[in-house]
């Protein structure tokens, strides 16, 4: 054999050795190895100081000695070559070792023999490693580094091992000597891959190098129960990877530098600059990487390392941390994993953190949910993690945030679950929500390059010669032919398509759900509160005192039987007021020192951008949940009701919950307000400053709530009645003496109804509901006409209150989900804050409007039935998006009519819409990046250039750019129901 | 049969837009895949400076919208939602021996054929083509005019349509007819639908009615002299099936025409649709599932499938 000709490829020494025949090799071999030993002999390192001159050439002699043994080939039929042979028989590579151990063991020296190594395994053409004499020293080698070494050592190791995992990973059968020979050291078992273990988060190249190594033996792992064994049982890699986590996550920067307002989620740019996310990012990456090849008992224990050794511990304080900012740059954090995280094991168990873990026992999904309210950055950045959330397509996330709530169809009258399945055949919904396009945006009004209106004529069938010659020219022979006569919005052509591709790539990715949540599958009746609560039944007669109080369990459980929960009656309120609204502590201060800075009473003017943020806090803090702004009129008030809400929790912390005042008596009073101020509101939008409302401070309890009997409920139903129609009718008229304990009548009596249908066990309480609340708010919309006096001013304010009492508020701490239909604190909360649509920013509003349109593409009857039908009639508590939208668009015409310059303003948004959606699609084909967060450079981009339009318009014009997006958001769930209509009904063809 | 063709003339609109330029060489491959070419959101491609507008007397179904408070503007889409919907429903029917297509230029006009498989007509195969009024649902019942005029006491004998009118006299109102016993779907509930109408014109073949006859002396002969009615009926199927391969009346490329058994064509076809199962596990093997569930079917507990893994 002729270590030549066909090797011309290799370079270097291959060449010297061109022509060389293998005697000659084994001559020259033999030579300088006697040479070697002759030195090794003389010159003991122990006895004799080595000089350095014999030292390089004992080196010079071994690279060439290497380069003869690498450049053998394999003898016959795989036996070793003759220099294999020889070294293996004289031990070459043990002695070399040795004796560079009896010099001074220098990191030079590890240096060398590492590169020795890595050279011969990396290059050899017949295998080393089977051989003893080889291996051993090796690993002698490795466990001689394995202390403190230099950074070059390491570098070298990690390098060498990488290559050691290499060739295990290409033959297997390397693997048992590995095993064996750690064994006769006594070491632990399979030292390569231990010694890789404190790589593993190391950043650049060397972590890089160890990561690498350290996979190709997770994949190893899935076929070698020894090696998946070794490395669950023996070692600690698992650990190791999972607090790695935990530290790598505690330098990351706990408060975030956020590049403007609208910012709301970590893009790549962002994180590029972050080392020490990147860092993290790796790690995470690493982890996701094992769990996808490793196996499974490898996985599992990772997985429950992940979750017990950083979610838990580190990840879930973290999102309860005292600041605002650190919280929100903890929930952009944990977006930013959850959309890192690609291997559904992995996923899963960031799910099950987010949607079952309890943090001080408040479900971190509450939490979470709660904070979208929060007026903050923090809601925005919430919103952009519920974003991520619902465009997993995961049954569990939409289970546990919406679904379950509707499965008993207990927000709809009990006819309408025939309808839950039907489709929209004539498109019905569609008309009826593009008819809610606000008067100032009608297609007819926009000027032309806004219109975005092309005349298409409409091809009937009916034979028309020149229409047809029309086509032939044109040729493309599509029947819709261009005219003049009817004008076809073309940019809902565009709306239909991406609903069209919404709904079918969510379709296809819910089948893999456990159900199609029709309204019978999961069947309703099963999931019915009634069957839930027969043990609840006397409880709620005992606590018909509070009304709160009616609601023992700790949390509305996925509604299943039976409630093994206990109920907990002592620290509901605790729950309640769950600790999401962190912005208090760190608000209150400002709230001293501005106060104290201002004069109490404020000028109708717009007041201070930082009044303006107490107030939404101290909205916040008050109400546990949204309540419109407009509620509070004057800061002093908020400056109150914040010291109240200090002072009371201080105090709920050690009164019994039963005396304490609950929520609902604050939406008493505020509703009160909103009654109230209905005439001032009537009269003078702007006037609202001068409202005395000092009488809202005293916050009394009512006692009228507290014993009501069977009698007073009826006629509180029939004042509920009156009252709704006379708000209905006229404004003005005068309802401080009901408006007083309406709300508590009111949901009294709902209560009292389930109670008493609970107590006769007959039929179920919905349907005494649908009797006895036809329609004292909705207005079933059987008629084309939709009566918009129904979402005049007040009334919405009525379900908003009940949405508010059952929203957001309880969603920690009750069951009332399931006497008093309730849609869940997220629907709850998404609506609440559509509603503000109009002081909402931009970015906000595409955030909301986009997850509602997420929402709405889902092909789950429950789910499209309760977003999108408009023809559904509703329980009277529930508010549905439609209704939402009607009284939005009531906002906008009221808006419209009393600014003059609305109509132009109006313009200028559009222009300067089109303007960020052009410069969005050109940075679109610069980054391949097509996550869905484009917002965020949009408004960088606003910024930055302002469009080239006529008339520019300032951002802080929120209404009227809401204007714009509502039209917009219209179309684009018109279009969702038109493609629901032919496309979640048909087996999916194709 | 598949809502492909349906499909990808209904989005004409959109590609004829944005496909204005592209050279009618193309064209039949387009035609062919009724994907669109994904264009920009709110991206508008601009208009061909060769369209030359028609004047056309406006749409009924627009101004109908009208009334309603709806934009104008949509009303078109409304209406060929609704007609993608109907055309989803006859679909899903799988009405037995009948086959429809939507015309390639007009979705207010479909292409139909009926077989009849036993009883006086056995044997027939009727070509019809359904119209139906541009201002629908609003408007009245939609008309099935058979190509050849069968001998039928319910078919006109000189325009060949067939007496619709009686079975829906007011047509998308409440419910009446005599298919409310067919409505085992709950969609079907309010509404007068299509697959209606076509199972319909099925019925007249089976269950001869001759009240108020198109076709008098049909249904004259029906009653008094049933052998002379049978021997005309088999005459009439007959003629209709001697006329079974011509060139459709209407001159559409989705006119349902037929030709003479060509194994070239149609042997591999016929092999495929005998062996063709729909299996939807199959089905969608290839497509990456992107969604995620770990809910026990008849759970509905997150994560309450057994193969979790612990976490604790």
């Amino acid at each position: 054999m002729v270590a030549n000709g066909n090797r011309d490829g290799r370079q270097g020494e291959a060449l010297v050795l061109k022509g060389v025949d293998p005697e000659t090799c084994m001559i020259v071999f033999k030579n300088h190895w006697a040479q070697v030993v002759k030195i090794l002999e003389k010159h003991d390192p122990l006895r004799s100081n080595t000089s350095s001159n014999m030292a390089s050439a004992v080196q010079n002699y071994v690279e060439h000695i290497l380069f003869l043994l690498m450049e053998e080939d394999a003898g016959q039929a795989g036996a070793m070559g003759p220099i294999l042979e020889f070294v293996v028989m004289e031990n070459v590579m043990e002695r070399l070792f040795l004796w560079s151990l009896r010099r001074q063991f220098t990191d030079d020296m590890k240096l060398e023999q590492l590169k020795m190594y890595e050279m011969i395994v990396g290059q050899a053409r017949q295998p080393l490693l089977h051989h003893k004499p080889v291996l051993r020293p090796l690993m002698m080698l490795l466990s001689s580094c394995s202390g403190t070494a230099g950074p070059e050592v390491e570098a070298e190791l990690v390098s060498l091992l990488n290559q050691l995992c290499c060739v295990l990973a290409k033959d297997q059968s390397v693997l048992e000597l590995f095993f064996h020979t750690s064994e006769d050291q006594g070491a632990a078992n399979f030292l390569i891959f231990s010694l890789l273990i404190p790589f593993i988060h190391r950043e650049g190249l060397v972590g890089q190098q160890a990561r690498d190594a350290l996979l190709l033996i997770m994949s190893l792992s899935a076929e070698n129960q020894r090696v998946a064994q070794h490395i669950a049982e023996n070692t600690y890699f698992c650990p190791v990877l999972a607090t790695g986590l935990s530290g790598l996550y505690s330098s990351l920067p706990t408060k975030l530098e956020v590049p403007g307002e609208e910012w709301h989620c970590l893009h790549r740019e962002d994180w590029l600059q972050m080392p020490t996310l990147v860092q993290f990012l790796n790690s995470l990456e690493f982890c996701n990487a094992v769990i996808q090849v490793a196996h499974p008992n490898i996985r599992d224990q990772l997985v429950s390392y992940i979750y017990n050794g950083f979610l838990v511990p580190v990840l879930a304080p973290a999102l309860h941390k005292p600041t605002l900012e650190e919280v929100m740059t903890t929930t952009a954090y944990l977006d930013l994993f959850v959309r890192s995280v690609s291997e559904p094991v992995l996923l899963q168990t960031f799910l099950s953190f987010i949607l079952l873990h309890r943090h001080e026992n408040v479900h971190i999904l509450d939490t979470l949910v709660s904070r979208i309210n929060t007026p903050f950055q923090l809601g925005t950045v919430s919103l952009a993690l519920f974003q991520t959330l619902i465009g997993l397509y995961c049954e569990d996330v939409m289970l546990q945030l919406i679904l379950r709530y509707l499965i008993p169809c207990n927000h709809m009258m009990l006819s309408q679950r025939r309808v839950v399945k039907e489709r929209d055949f004539y498109s019905v919904s569609a008309a009826k929500i593009l008819a809610l396009t606000p008067s100032c945006c009608s297609p007819e009004h926009s000027p032309p390059p806004l219109r975005q209106l092309d005349s298409i004529l409409w091809s009937k069938g009916t034979d028309n010669k020149t229409e047809e010659t029309f086509l032939e020219e044109d040729g493309s022979g599509y029947s819709c032919v261009i005219g003049s006569e009817i004008y076809l919005d073309v940019n809902y052509l565009h709306y239909l398509y991406n609903a069209r591709l919404g709904i079918s790539s969510c379709t296809r990715a819910c089948q893999v759900w456990s159900a199609p949540y029709d309204g019978e599958d999961p069947p309703p009746e099963e999931y019915q509160p009634s069957a839930l609560e027969e043990a609840g039944a006397r409880g709620r007669q005992a606590q018909k005192v509070n009304p709160k109080r009616s609601h023992p369990h700790p949390r509305p459980r996925p509604p299943c039987p039976p409630q093994t929960t206990d109920p907990a009656p002592t620290n509901q309120l605790e729950l309640e007021w769950d600790d999401s609204y962190d912005a208090g502590p760190v608000v209150s201060p400002e709230a001293a020192t501005a106060e104290s800075s201002k004069p109490p009473q404020l000028p109708a003017a717009e007041p201070p951008k930082h009044i303006q943020e107490m107030r939404r806090t101290a909205i916040m803090l008050v109400k546990g949940s949204y309540i419109e702004e407009s509620d509070f009129q004057d800061d002093v008030m908020v400056y109150d009701l914040v010291a109240k809400k200090d002072a009371r929790d201080t105090v709920d912390r050690r009164r019994p919950s039963r005396e304490t005042l609950p929520e609902s008596e604050e939406s008493e009073i505020d509703s009160e307000f909103n009654l109230e101020e209905d005439h001032f509101k009537e009269s003078s939008l702007q006037e609202k400053d001068e409202v005395p409302l000092s009488n809202g401070l005293s916050l009394p309890l009512h006692p009228t709530n507290m014993e009501v009997n069977s009698s007073e409920v009826t006629k509180g139903s029939k004042e509920v009645k009156a009252h709704v129609a006379d708000h209905n009718s006229n404004l003005q008229s005068p309802l401080a003496e009901v408006g007083d304990d309406l709300m508590g009548q009111y949901e009294e009596l709902i209560r009292t109804l389930g109670s008493d249908e609970a107590g006769t066990g007959g039929s179920s309480p919905v349907k005494t509901v649908d009797k006895e609340f036809r329609n004292p708010v909705v207005t079933p919309m059987e008629e084309d006409e939709v009566d918009f006096s129904s979402f005049s001013m007040d009334t919405p304010e009525l379900e908003k209150q009940h949405s508010s009492l059952f929203g957001t508020k309880l969603c920690s701490g009750s069951t009332r989900s399931h006497s008093v239909p309730f849609t869940g604190p997220f629907v709850s909360v998404l609506l609440s804050r559509l509603e503000n649509m109009l002081d909402n920013s931009l970015h906000v509003n595409l955030l909301l409007t986009g997850i509602l349109a997420q929402l709405a593409a889902y092909p789950q009857p429950l789910l499209q039935s309760f977003l999108l039908n408009t023809n559904m009639v509703f329980q009277p508590s529930v508010r549905s998006l439609y209704q939402v939208l009607a009284s939005l668009k009531n906002q906008i015409e009221q808006q419209a009519s009393t600014k003059k310059d609305f109509p132009k303003l109006i313009t200028s948004a559009q222009h300067c819409l089109l303007a960020r959606e052009s410069s969005l699609k050109g940075q679109d084909t610069n980054s391949g990046d097509s996550r869905e967060c484009s917002p965020l450079e949009a408004g960088r981009m606003m910024k930055s250039s302002p469009p080239p339009q006529p008339k520019t318009i300032s951002l802080a014009r929120t209404e009227v750019f809401a204007t714009v997006l509502f039209t917009e958001f219209l179309k684009e769930l018109a279009a969702i129901a038109q493609e629901h209509s032919i496309l979640s009904h048909v087996p999916m063809e194709e | 049969m598949n809502l492909n063709p349906f499909w990808s003339m209904s989005t004409n609109t959109g590609r004829k837009r944005s496909d204005g330029e592209e050279q009618s060489g193309e064209q039949q491959q387009q035609r062919a895949s009724p994907a669109r070419p994904s264009f920009g959101k709110k991206q508008l491609p601009s208009i061909p400076k060769n369209a030359v507008p028609i004047t056309k007397p406006a749409s009924p179904a627009a101004t109908a919208q009208l009334a309603n408070g709806t934009h104008a503007s949509y009303g078109p889409f409304y209406l060929e939602y609704s007609l993608l919907a109907e055309f989803t429903l006859v679909i899903k029917q799988k009405l037995p021996g009948i086959y429809v297509q939507p015309s390639y230029k007009s979705a207010l006009m479909w292409f139909g054929v009926i077989f009849i498989r036993h009883g006086l007509y056995q044997d027939g195969v009727f070509k019809f083509t359904v119209y139906i009024p541009d201002n629908y649902p609003d408007g009245e019942c939609p008309r099935v005019v058979f190509d050849i005029p069968v001998f039928h006491p319910l078919v006109d004998p000189v325009s060949g349509e067939l007496d619709v009118r009686r079975a829906f006299t007011k047509w998308s109102s409440v419910p009446h007819g005599p298919f409310l016993q067919l409505d085992n779907d709950t969609a079907l509930r309010n509404h007068n639908h299509i697959w209606q109408v076509l199972m319909y014109a099925r019925t007249v073949f089976y269950k001869i009615n001759t009240m108020e006859p198109l076709n008098p002396e049909a249904a004259v002969l029906y009653d008094k002299d049933v052998q002379l009615f049978k021997s005309k009926v088999i005459d009439s199927v007959k003629l209709c099936n001697s006329h079974l391969f011509d060139q459709p009346k209407m001159d559409d490329p989705y006119a349902i025409s037929f030709s003479s058994w060509n194994p070239a064509i149609h042997d591999e076809a016929k092999e495929r649709m005998f062996s063709h199962k729909r299996r939807p596990e199959d089905h969608h093997k290839g497509l990456q599932v992107s969604g995620l569930s770990w809910v026990k079917p008849g759970s509905t507990q997150p994560f309450s499938k057994d193969d979790n893994p612990p976490l604790s």
